[in-house]
């Protein structure tokens, strides 16, 4: 009974220590978005801006997938496992928001935070930014994993998931009717949708691509490039496919790019290329990840 | 066009990526033909025996082959490559057999028998008369593994099997034993090469046994 009360205690600890970490996040989240002080360190008012609450509990889920990657060994004893999650918990912290900082650079570098946010309350600048978040902390959690407690593969992973990432962002372009810039200025959300698809199947892909056994970090990132040029092959005969499945028809059939007239087949468009981009993506990482070729030599 | 060329394009791109990076690509030499043996295997007196042959792929195939290499005053070795198909196809009666000899800077490709390159040679062994009175090959103390790895089992070559050997070196004809011994059809190659001969490789499974036993495993 004693082991059993003695484990729950430090279950509560930790428990409590995690929300100490999330505490101190906030001042970090200040350092990124200077503009946002008065709010984020005195009390939140949802109501008053829906968009910077969505922009800022983004951050938060991002923090929590990314510390659910780290693990408490309490065989090392209870402070030097305290001291580890407080190391690690730190590193990613950092990487995350520069990663989010670099990414949302290359995206938005036409719009800026405090017009958007806080003055227009853009809510589909805050739905693509939430899915900016959810995305990279997937991914930073997939590296901190591979990584394995060592500091500096941790960091060659995470500026290569930093370049791949970078590229499949600027593919929305290739693959997207919509006008990216057009339609965010005009706060459409039928753009977040189908953006905010996009970004989620590609997350999935690349997160997939670096989810694999490693031995020698220059053969695995090797595999890691493969995998990603063959996922941008696949992809688009998924794309391709659902759209045959599926084919739809949106008033005038020159119309697609935003320009429809009614707002509900607007966001119906979203909603559609969302879809096909996510169910399209994650059907990518089935042909890519989960085909098992074998080996010769058993046989031989 | 333009997506299209772009498409292709990436195809390409992954394709020569994969064939130049991918851990699967280093490491097993192709051997287009038998005239590629002489950059993969070194030394004098040495001979190539074919141990195995295997095909992977659905729709195109890459083949494999298993040679055991034997150098004469060396090692033996075990030396797997991919090969072309049609090289693949010509070498499968010839499991078993000797497809590559090297002696005195001379090289031979005609299929014999394992070891026909050492039999009457004075440096590997002598002929003797045993005690049924047969004149049978026998190799020195010093090569004494060499019917192992030769694959011959009990079988000895007599004065019959060296003299059928040369002729048919001299109508270069494929030699498989007086009595076919050797080869895919012989009883030599068959005991001592098991493992190509097993039976699950051969068995030829019906549609309703492999429905039944997947069930079976997976339900």
């Amino acid at each position: 009974m004693a082991e059993i009360f003695d484990r729950l205690v430090i279950r509560l600890l930790l428990a409590s220590f995690v929300c100490l970490m999330i505490y101190l996040y906030r001042y970090a989240h200040v350092i990124f978005y200077p503009t946002v002080k008065r709010q984020v360190l005195k009390k939140i008012h949802p109501a008053e801006n829906p968009a910077d609450t969505l922009h800022l509990f983004s951050r938060v889920i991002g923090i929590s997938i990314i510390f659910s990657s780290i693990s408490f060994n309490e065989t090392t004893g209870f402070f030097l496992s305290l001291f580890h999650f407080a190391v690690w918990g730190t590193i990613a912290i950092v990487l995350y928001l520069l990663s989010l900082y670099i990414i949302e650079s290359i995206v938005f570098y036409n719009f800026d935070y405090t017009d958007e946010i806080l003055k227009r309350k853009n809510m589909s600048y805050a739905i693509i930014s939430f899915c900016h978040a959810i995305v990279i902390a997937l991914l930073s959690r997939t590296v901190m994993i591979e990584a394995e407690n060592s500091i500096v593969i941790l960091l060659v992973l995470w500026l290569y998931m930093l370049v791949i990432v970078g590229f499949s962002i600027k593919y929305y372009t290739f693959i997207s009717k919509l006008s990216f810039n057009r339609l965010m200025i005009q706060k459409n959300m039928s753009l977040c949708f189908s953006y905010g698809g996009f970004t989620l199947g590609a997350g999935f892909v690349v997160a997939s691509c670096f989810d694999q056994e490693h031995y020698d970090i220059t053969v695995y990132c090797i595999q890691v490039l493969l995998k990603t040029i063959l996922s941008l092959i696949i992809f688009p005969i998924f794309k391709k496919g659902l759209v045959k499945i599926f084919p739809i028809k949106m008033g005038d059939e020159r119309s697609l790019e935003g320009h429809v007239e009614n707002e509900m087949q607007s966001l119906g468009y979203g909603f559609f290329e969302g879809c096909v981009f996510i169910s399209g993506a994650i059907l990518t990482t089935m042909i890519v990840n989960r085909i098992q070729f074998g080996t010769i030599y058993p046989f031989f | 066009m333009y997506k299209f060329f772009l498409y292709s394009m990436l195809v390409i791109i992954y394709l020569g990526l994969a064939k130049t990076l991918s851990p699967s690509e280093i490491g097993v030499q192709y051997l287009q033909n038998e005239k590629g043996f002489s950059k993969l295997v070194k030394g004098p007196m040495t001979t190539v025996i074919l141990v195995d042959t295997h095909a992977t792929g659905f729709l195109i195939k890459t083949f494999y082959q298993k040679y055991r290499v034997i150098l004469g005053y060396d090692n033996v070795e075990e030396l797997i490559v991919r090969t072309s198909r049609e090289f693949a196809r010509k070498n499968l009666p010839n499991i078993g057999l000797s497809v590559y000899r090297k002696f005195n800077e001379k090289e031979e490709y005609l299929p014999l028998p394992p070891g026909s390159i050492y039999v009457n040679n004075n440096e590997f062994g002598d002929w003797k008369l045993n005690k049924k009175g047969e004149t049978k090959w026998k190799f020195k103390k010093s090569f004494k593994n060499f019917p192992r790895y030769l694959g011959w089992g009990k079988f000895r070559p007599d004065e019959k099997f060296f003299q059928d050997l040369k002729t048919s070196i001299s109508l270069n004809q494929t030699f498989y034993g007086p009595n076919k011994e050797f080869g895919p059809e012989g009883y030599v190659t068959q005991k001592n090469f098991p493992h190509f001969f097993k039976g699950e490789r051969k068995k030829k499974v019906e549609l309703k046994t492999l429905l039944f036993e997947y069930f079976k495993e997976n339900f």
